[in-house]
């Protein structure tokens, strides 16, 4: 069980600000969870431009009938996500 | 342990603001650690001089003074975001420090939430 340095909790579509600001603020030895609105920014392809580990909330991709199975991402429940901020030294709500 | 409130959208527009404000007062009167954090148009509460009364609201200028009576640590605004709504040391209410809001600053709390 690794360790998170930051664990960010991204709500947001693409077209939202604070997505891109997140992504690039993201380092390498972070986990990005995309969560409600946010899981659209896999509807296309998955979101590019970050080094951190990508992950989403299955209930969110089911509820907008996405299927992301082909996209580099793990994909996790609502006890995944609670074990992920324990695992997280610091967490960001955008 | 300490929370970071960051409010990045323009009051009045919206209620997300007012109720980031209340939160961090909540946390604050109940001694837990919080700051709040001003950027992007967020930048825009913190304007000397704020008379919405004609809009039907409150002033937020008003309710941020209440900042340090709930005990919150610090009023923090960025610093680029200000001179880009032209709020100079003027035109800026007392007691706002001016920084740089990027990853390093998150990292002081283990706690960081956008408003709204």
């Amino acid at each position: 069980m690794s360790e998170i340095q930051t664990l960010h909790i991204l709500n947001k579509s693409p077209e939202h600000p604070r997505f891109a600001r997140c992504l690039s603020m993201a380092g390498p030895e972070d986990a990005i969870l995309l969560i409600e609105n946010g899981v659209l920014g896999f509807a296309a392809a998955a979101p590019g431009g970050t080094t951190a580990k990508l992950l989403a909330l299955a209930p969110d991709l089911a509820a907008r009938g996405m299927d992301i199975d082909s996209r580099p991402v793990e994909t996790i429940d609502y006890d995944g996500m609670v074990e992920l901020t324990t695992r997280a030294k610091q967490v960001i709500s955008w | 342990m300490s929370t970071l409130i960051v409010i990045d959208q323009p009051p009045y527009g919206g209620w997300a603001g007012r109720e980031a404000l209340d939160m961090a007062f909540s946390l604050a009167a109940f001694d837990q650690p919080v700051s709040l954090l001003f950027c992007g148009a967020g930048v825009n509460w913190l304007r000397k001089g704020q008379e919405p009364g004609q809009i039907r609201q409150k002033s937020v200028e008003k309710n941020l003074a209440a900042a340090p009576i709930f005990g919150v640590e610090a009023l923090l605004a960025d610093g680029d975001d200000c001179s880009r709504y032209g709020l100079g040391a003027e035109q800026l209410l007392d007691d706002v420090t001016l920084v740089q809001a990027d990853s390093q600053l998150f990292a002081n709390y283990s706690h960081t939430a956008f408003a709204g």
